[in-house]
């Protein structure tokens, strides 16, 4: 490979015939996209036509990588799984920690691409060039631990990397996920789905290959330098020893903690979610991702009550929300017993929580009873019905088969006023933020290429009172209106600005952490390290890496536009631009979101009746190329 | 006083930074498969344990070196490598209770851990302090087994006091 830190191939895995090949990477793919999302978008905008069924042998499945994962930079072990969404029907990425993308590189490919449907359950087996795909018909029905030690003893490698279905994948539950190694979930959007749909229970990846970067005293002088920024960090230290945990007590401080299915955002049992009350009492080691030196992840044990014994990674801030406050239950040993049988059944933990509080609230407006529920009472704070549920849509058991389907199209078979009480954008559940009391996230749940997300584009600098770095991003001009939680003026730029660097953080690939929240790094940081691992200069120009990141945005939208998504989508539940804040220093407020929506697609090209981008957008960021697939 | 790699398994998150800088320093690329030290990971259980080289009471590496090619330095207690006496036979490979001897089969060679000459790369990057490189008697380890063999000598001693 001309250029350092890639391995220059694409793998491709042909499942309805059995055969793998090669190929290697174009040139102007790395040029014009870098990595990571950049990559699969290009590869799933031309070979994923319009219209295409997410769950055909016509979809694809990606898992791609980044110049960096693998190598020493901090927090560099993520991948990304991309496919047309199972769960929305349009743009679907789901980014995962752990080890598996590195392994994926040193065993010497950048992009693994899952095409067709296999006859048979099989796995997918990579050691190095070793290629194979593997009967698994004795895996099915198997939990994603048990497969993962299944597969490691079988092929008596406990190195193996394991992306892995369990039942909810294979029954295809809409927002089924994939789990690496036991606890890292690519959760959202229905990637499970999308491999239970191709016959393929699990991706086993293992590789010894080595990475060369461009410049390699001085990236790894960089990258040990970065090391020491995260190490030296308060914030970063904190996350270390709290995790997202952090956020329970800060999101209830601003009332944006959801409760009762985004009613409130004020939790009365908050403090039993939060990580001061979690980490003593049932804490027990803390792990890490591939070269991260922050380590926010939790191994926890419940010592006694009705869930002893269970012994998990997580929940994450996200877990604690949807199966804690969404749901009115302030018990943590609930939220980890949920968090263990979506890990091992495969499912996301936000669209389970969040389709569950849905049913609750059908169930107390009196939309559906115990009839429709198969005799189970969905009353707020139930904590062992909720977790029947789980069990329930993992094995798409009864009134599980309905919740399924995700809470968009359970709404519509359920009928009625069911669909009022459907919090979710583009058939995506909305995440553990509030768009009434923190504005721009408002924006980011609309305008989120995969629905309603908080990971593309959401603002944290504004809201977690970083003065001085929102000021040099934004300029001094701008600070009182851009850290105004209730105020529309200005969120767009912020947004906008935000969406463009995470999408140069997603073609690195590098974690959320260290970027979005605590803001160690920033575009400059990328400009610097890039042209070392790389070789290619331009890289160091900010200018362009804005381009290559507005391009991603632009294709995404553009996929997204094949499957009809046009202005008219990009909105948001009315609980949030019609319901009041009931309670909470947020009390009274609603979204705007027309005039936010007006500004963002001003700043992006776009046009404001349709939202989609203008030629003049397609001709700047030469994508031209675009208009000949459908 | 002699210098040890010595491992807290308790503070060890299991990120394999170690690993990363240990090929990057020794191999000039990114390579876990090649790093001198290994971080053995327990998914199920949430634990992970670094192996690095030493300490060990006994050097079976050496011991078992029919061309006496592994050596140990007998005040650092240090074992290392001629690479000209080595003979490739593995047996060391196998011997190694911590499985961080490798052979190298591109370029037919035996990778050991060098103690990056007295400055161990892995102990400057660990993020946790989970592998530290310093006199024995200050490792943690080598600390609780000496509580340990405190206490088990005061029970004795309790024990023959009352009999």
């Amino acid at each position: 490979m001309r250029f350092g830190g890639y391995r220059g191939r694409i793998l491709r895995a042909d499942l309805s015939a059995g055969t793998f090949k090669a190929e290697s990477i174009p040139e102007d793919w790395i040029r014009n996209y870098i990595g990571g999302d950049g990559f699969a978008a290009r590869l799933l905008y031309e070979e994923v036509p319009g219209g295409t069924d997410s769950l055909s042998p016509e979809n694809k499945l990606i898992v791609a990588t980044g110049p960096i994962t693998g190598t020493l930079w901090p927090m560099s072990g993520r991948t990304v799984f991309v496919s047309k969404a199972a769960q929305t029907g349009i743009w679907g990425e789901s980014h995962v920690g752990g080890f598996a993308g590195a392994e994926l590189k040193y065993a010497g490919y950048d992009m693994l691409v899952l095409e067709g449907k296999s006859e048979r359950p099989v796995y997918v087996l990579i050691q190095d060039s070793h290629l194979q795909l593997v009967d698994s018909s004795d895996f099915s029905g198997m939990h994603t631990n048990d497969v993962t030690s299944a597969i490691k003893k079988r092929h008596n490698d406990p190195d193996i990397q394991v992306a892995a279905i369990g039942p909810a994948g294979e029954n295809q539950v809409k927002y089924a996920s994939v789990i690496i190694n036991n606890a890292r979930a690519a959760g959202r959007t229905g990637m499970g789905a999308v491999l239970g749909s191709k016959n393929v229970k699990a991706i086993a990846i293992r590789g010894t290959g080595a990475i060369d970067v461009h410049d390699h005293e001085r990236f790894v002088e960089l990258a040990k330098e970065a090391h020491m920024r995260i190490r030296r960090h308060p914030q970063a230290q904190e996350m270390g020893k709290w995790g997202t945990w952090i956020l329970t007590a800060t999101k209830q401080e601003i009332g944006e903690l959801p409760t009762f299915n985004h009613r409130t955002g004020v939790f009365d049992e908050w403090e039993k979610l939060s990580g001061d009350y979690i980490r003593p009492r049932y804490t027990i080691s803390d792990r890490a991702c591939f070269g991260c030196s922050l380590g926010c992840k939790k191994v926890n044990y419940i010592p006694h009550g009705p869930y002893s014994g269970t012994l998990e990674e997580g929940p994450e801030y996200e877990g604690l929300m949807s199966f804690g406050s969404l749901l009115g239950i302030g018990d943590y040993p609930t939220c980890l017993k949920a968090n263990q049988l979506c890990n091992r059944y495969g499912m996301d933990i936000i669209s389970v929580g969040a389709t569950i509080a849905f049913a609750f609230e059908l169930y107390e407006e009196g939309i559906i009873n115990e009839k429709d529920t198969d005799g189970l009472k969905l009353e707020w704070g139930n904590k062992a019905v909720a977790i029947k549920l789980v069990e329930m849509i993992g094995k798409r058991e009864g009134f599980g088969d309905i919740l399924a389907e995700g809470s968009k199209i359970a709404a519509e078979k359920i009928g009625g006023r069911a669909a009022e009480f459907a919090m979710h954008v583009k058939g995506l559940e909305v995440s553990g933020q509030d768009g009434r009391t923190h504005r721009s996230i408002g924006l980011s749940h609309a305008t989120g290429a995969r629905g309603a997300d908080h990971l593309r584009s959401l603002v944290i600098v504004d809201q977690m009172g970083y003065r001085e770095i929102a000021a040099e991003r934004w300029g001094e001009d701008k600070i009182p209106e851009i850290l105004d939680p209730y105020t529309e003026t200005y969120k767009a730029a912020a947004v906008v600005e935000t969406e463009n660097a995470y999408c140069i953080r997603d073609t690195l690939i590098v974690c959320w952490y260290s970027v979005s929240w605590p803001p160690i790094f920033w575009m400059d940081d990328f400009a610097k390290m890039l042209p070392l691992v790389t070789g290619i200069e331009e890289f160091g120009s900010l200018e362009l890496l804005t381009e290559i990141a507005e391009r991603q945005v632009n294709l995404k939208r553009l996929f997204n536009a094949r499957e009809g998504i046009t202005r008219a989508n990009d909105n948001l539940p009315k609980r949030f631009t019609d319901e009041p804040m009931p309670e909470g220093p947020g009390k009274g407020q609603v979204v705007n979101l027309n005039p936010m929506l007006d500004d963002y697609y001003t700043r992006r090209g776009w046009n404001l009746e349709t939202g989609l981008p203008t030629n003049d957008t397609i001709k700047r960021l030469s994508l031209e190329w675009t208009r000949n697939y459908n | 006083m002699t210098s040890q790699l010595t491992v807290d398994y308790t503070k060890c998150t299991g990120c394999r930074i170690c690993e990363l800088a240990c090929s990057a320093k020794h191999e000039g690329s990114f390579r876990p498969s090649y790093a001198r030290l290994k971080i053995i990971k327990y998914d199920d259980l949430g634990l992970d344990i670094p192996n690095v080289c030493g300490p060990c009471e006994e050097a079976p590496c050496v011991d078992v070196c029919p061309v006496y090619a592994m050596r140990r330095d007998p005040i650092t207690k240090m074992t290392f490598l001629d690479h000209d006496k080595c003979i490739l036979c593995k047996t060391c490979v196998g011997a190694c209770v911590n499985g961080v001897i490798l052979l190298d089969t591109e370029k037919m060679r035996i990778i050991k851990c060098d103690h990056c000459g007295g400055d161990p790369e892995c102990a400057k990057v660990c993020p946790t302090g989970a592998i530290k490189y310093g006199p024995t008697a200050q490792s943690t380890i080598v600390e609780r087994h000496q509580k340990a063999m405190t206490y088990l000598a005061e029970m004795k001693r309790a024990a023959d006091t009352h009999e």
